[in-house]
């Protein structure tokens, strides 16, 4: 397959405006010109112009929402921004700042001290481990929340035992443990994976030199890992900036737990200005993350791969299974039991009643329209990017994933906005919920779709219409069957993340149409355990069956 | 054939759920017709805009939707359920608003957001509680009150006065809500009223140091101040009520702040019921203000949150002082509504209101 260089494509058309337009005369010829522009585009690959235009057309949709809120953040005055910039932007910036910088700290800590046991050292049980500790990832964090109130709150069982509350939950250090307890996963993933591929020809070379396992960490496998860290620092700190739940349960506030209170004041103009800097922030991760990733290379000769040793702990073994078991125990089992058991005092209270089944019923009704929207939308765009790489399908796959980074509060600002004003027909019914969700996950049916289109050659679309299939029935006989696993694997976490997803559904949901999402937070807030336990414990039970997908991304 | 079999499920799904959001839409358009036939089986829905807790009103709409017939769609939106009001001006979407306070009811019919009708039973409630063209009703009151837990603190040591609060010996011994939170700006209003805004600004930059959190809602301080966590809390009188009634945690008591002589009185609110201008289901909301205004119905409006009646014939909750039992500060309720707005600024000015912790 030829490749081609995107810059190129760019290079051309602006030579072709230049020098080629301007002296033109002649009308007949502007088609031509056109056309002769748009294959230059596409470095002589140039798509079905109609699947270009879909493709931008999704991938704007994805963007509206944002760009919106952005557009009218510009103009909110300066009388307001003035104000806020005086009273409210600074404290919110260092209470959001300092959590998201402990957290991410912290998870790199535990994720990479966990992932050297995990991956690299004689830990019993490691296999088990592997999976065992990514379980964290997929409780949505306010459950935990929910569970570590139970627990430890002011009305929480241990004052039921010991008298009095431990500590004080409802903290500064109380919002960093249960932030860290459900999303050191991501670091201690990512950095496992990255352990999983290391040539021993790295270690074997340190060792020839004399390093002892401690100063080869530090001299070796650190900075081999600081690209693994830096990824998983980045996704860490975005989700800690975007997340609502457990900020808004444990009386902590951060830009998306003000930008929600202020939008529920419906001040909704003011909360576009404090969605500015929000913005501006996960630009600016991002941004870092691109940079870290730029700067470091690492070549590892492919036909001469060994696996590393396995690290003889000793007798640091029972030490280290402690502090795994710890994790273990604080992360998954402790606030499973207490799920467990409120639920079984919920259920003994007839807690699943016909109501309750109504919510379940409402949230997969709206999490499987969102699901099955993002798998008809991805298809143009995962065509186009996989078989037409261009600079303008790049700029649509990216543009599509702006939802993604950014906080759900601001989506849903966004999406109100746009449909109270111009869709008012659709304002206030459950599918404005459901394109929230569309936006906020789109770029996972995304990436699902473009792995395994990559993996089937354009040969086969090729000998397809060589034979004489038109392009639409290769679509539906060829790509598409190919394409399945994929996009079902894509639309599975779609519908995962729709299910557990919060602010938003808060937000845009329709007057009696509330989600088992909603019902832990209602519940949650009016300290009505055993009615939140089973919503959340359902919850929880549906994000670990895609466990296993979401494993092999990483 | 493989693409058939995944996505002809799903397309199904999609169809049906569609169809399902289609059902509402006819079931409104029959409550139209309906309503303007006076038909005889009431049929159609109701959508009501609530910003009280949910506990109070759902099982009072339950009661409703079985007797009438009338579907309640219902959105709990706490203080965002007036805003939202206001922000669908364009495209309204509610018939009813439930609203916690008087202030935000008037609010909205000085916009222009309410509108009027004389249905039967409106005469059993006092004028001064609604509104001039009956576009609303106050239904319950409350009062502004300090709840303590006696493991922790006498009532002789208590604080007196609500300005007492601002008295360094109390810091982070007592709880309150954010601004935001209505009852908090329909106090902030009385005490402007009473004190002026600088002697108020002053309160507020005290107390918000003083404070040892500021909560969500009024709920949190209860639950809060039952548990041990802070000797006192400023609610409503409910709260107190609510926690007496909880099965632990209930060592509570209760000082109505401002009694002595020549002091302000207590801050009382009252929540109300207020027809929404341009609801998409007229009919069905003006059988809903009737339904409510009878006596049982107004008896469950009050007893579902332990608030006092307004309706002086309807017996109040057992241990609810009443009305008369203590002096009340001067404000008319009804001007809530003028300053409602200028107050809500007046707290974010401050930077009470978004605060939490």
């Amino acid at each position: 397959m030829r490749r081609y260089d995107y810059h190129d494509g760019a290079a051309n058309m602006q030579y072709n405006l230049k020098y080629k337009i301007s002296p033109l005369y002649n009308r007949g010829t502007w088609s031509s010109i056109i056309k002769r522009l748009w294959g230059r585009l596409w470095g002589g690959n140039a798509p079905d112009p109609y699947l270009a235009l879909l493709a931008s057309a999704i991938g704007l949709l994805m963007a509206v929402p944002v760009l919106y809120v952005i557009w009218r953040s510009l103009f909110a005055g300066a009388e307001r921004w003035t104000r806020l910039l005086d009273t409210r932007i600074p404290a919110l910036m260092q209470n959001t700042l300092s959590i998201t910088v402990a957290t991410t700290l912290l998870s790199i800590v535990l994720g990479v001290s966990l992932a050297w046991l995990v991956y690299r050292c004689d830990l019993p049980g490691r296999h088990l481990w592997q999976w065992v500790l990514a379980i964290p990832l997929v409780i949505p964090p306010y459950v935990g929340a929910v569970a570590y109130i139970m627990l430890l709150g002011p009305t929480g069982w241990v004052r039921d035992l010991l008298g009095a509350a431990p500590v004080d939950i409802y903290s500064f250090g109380g919002v960093l443990f249960v932030l860290l307890m459900f999303k050191f996963p991501y670091v201690f993933l990512i950095c496992g994976a990255a352990l999983k591929r290391m040539n021993s020809s790295y270690e074997d070379t340190a060792r020839s030199v004399g390093m002892g396992t401690w100063e080869m960490f530090w001299k070796v496998n650190f900075p081999f890992l600081r690209l693994a860290i830096g990824a998983g620092a980045i996704l860490t700190s975005l989700c800690v900036l975007s997340e609502f739940g457990v900020i808004a349960l444990m009386r902590y506030n951060t830009f998306t737990s003000a930008i929600y209170y202020q939008m529920e004041s419906y001040d909704n103009i003011s909360a576009t200005v404090l969605s500015f800097p929000l913005i501006a922030l996960t630009l600016l991760f991002l941004w870092l993350e691109f940079l870290s990733r730029k700067k470091q290379k690492f070549y590892q000769t492919t036909n001469n791969f060994r696996k590393t040793e396995t690290i003889k702990l000793g007798r640091w073994k029972p030490l280290a299974f402690f502090w795994v078991g710890s994790v273990f125990l604080l992360s998954v089992l402790l606030p499973l039991s207490v799920l467990v058991y409120w639920s079984v005092f919920g259920l003994a209270g007839g807690a699943l009643d016909s109501s309750f089944w109504g919510y379940a019923l409402n949230s997969i009704k709206v999490a499987g329209l969102a699901t099955l929207m993002s798998m008809l939308l991805a298809l143009p765009v995962v065509y186009l990017k996989s078989r037409y790489p261009s600079l303008l399908s790049a700029v649509i796959s990216k543009i599509s994933s702006s939802g993604y980074a950014l906080p759900g509060v601001i989506v849903a600002l966004g999406i109100i906005f746009l449909f109270n004003q111009y869709i008012p027909w659709l304002y206030n019914t459950f599918f404005l919920v459901a394109v929230a969700y569309l936006v906020r996950f789109f770029p996972q049916t995304l990436q699902y779709g473009e792995a395994s289109l990559n993996l089937i050659s354009p040969r086969i679309d090729e000998a397809a219409r060589s034979l004489g299939y038109p392009s639409r029935k290769v679509l539906f006989r060829v790509i598409i069957p190919l394409l399945r696993p994929g996009l079902l694997a894509g639309g599975a976490l779609v519908f995962v993340s729709s299910l557990k997803e919060l602010p938003a559904t808060l937000l845009l949901r329709p007057p009696g149409f509330d989600t088992l999402a909603v019902r832990v937070w209602v519940e949650a807030s009016e300290a009505v355990y055993h009615l939140a336990a089973p919503a959340a414990l359902l919850i929880v039970l549906v994000s670990i069956l895609p466990l296993k997908l979401m494993l092999s991304k990483y | 054939m493989g693409f058939l079999k995944i996505f002809l499920p799903l397309i199904f799904l999609l169809i049906l759920s569609l169809t399902g959001g289609c059902a509402g839409d006819e079931a409104e358009e029959n409550s139209g017709s309906s309503g303007v036939d006076g038909g005889t089986g009431v049929s159609g829905e109701l959508v009501v805009y609530s910003s009280r807790n949910e506990n109070f009103v759902e099982p009072l709409l339950q009661k409703f939707q079985d007797e009438t017939g009338i579907n309640v769609r219902a959105l709990h939106a706490g203080g965002a359920a007036l805003n939202r009001i206001k922000e669908e001006g364009h495209n309204v979407q509610a018939d009813i608003f439930i609203s916690n306070d008087i202030g935000g009811l008037e609010h909205l019919r000085l916009e222009g957001f309410l509108q009027g009708y004389n249905f039967p039973g409106i005469e059993t409630i006092e004028s001064r509680y609604r509104a001039e063209d009956n576009s609303w009703f106050a239904l319950s009151a409350r009062t502004r009150v300090l709840m303590f837990n006696k493991d922790l603190i006498t009532e002789g040591e208590m604080p007196g006065t609500v300005w007492e609060l601002t008295d360094p010996r109390w810091k982070d011994q007592f709880a309150i809500t954010r601004g935001g939170n209505s009852g908090m700006i329909g106090h902030v209003s009385a005490l402007i009223n009473e004190w002026g805004e600088e002697k108020t600004t002053t309160w507020i930059a005290h107390i918000k140091g003083n404070a040892g959190a500021i909560m969500q809602g009024h709920g949190d301080i209860r639950r809060s101040v039952g548990a041990g966590e802070f000797k006192f809390g400023l609610v409503n009188n409910y709260y107190f009520h609510q926690q007496l009634r909880e099965p632990q945690d209930n060592n509570v008591g209760v000082v109505y702040p401002d009694q002595g002589e020549g002091e302000m009185g207590a801050v009382i609110n009252a929540a109300g019921v207020g027809f929404v201008k341009g609801a998409p289901h007229p009919e069905n909301a003006k059988k809903f203000l009737e339904w409510i205004l009878l006596p049982e119905n107004q008896r469950e409006f009050s007893y579902a949150s332990l608030e006092v009646p307004i309706n002086p014939s309807i017996e109040a909750v057992g241990e609810a002082a009443r009305i008369t039992d203590y002096s009340i500060q001067g404000m008319p309720l009804r001007e809530l509504g003028d300053v409602w707005e200028d107050t809500r600024k007046f707290i974010e000015q401050s930077g009470l209101d978004l605060e939490i912790r």
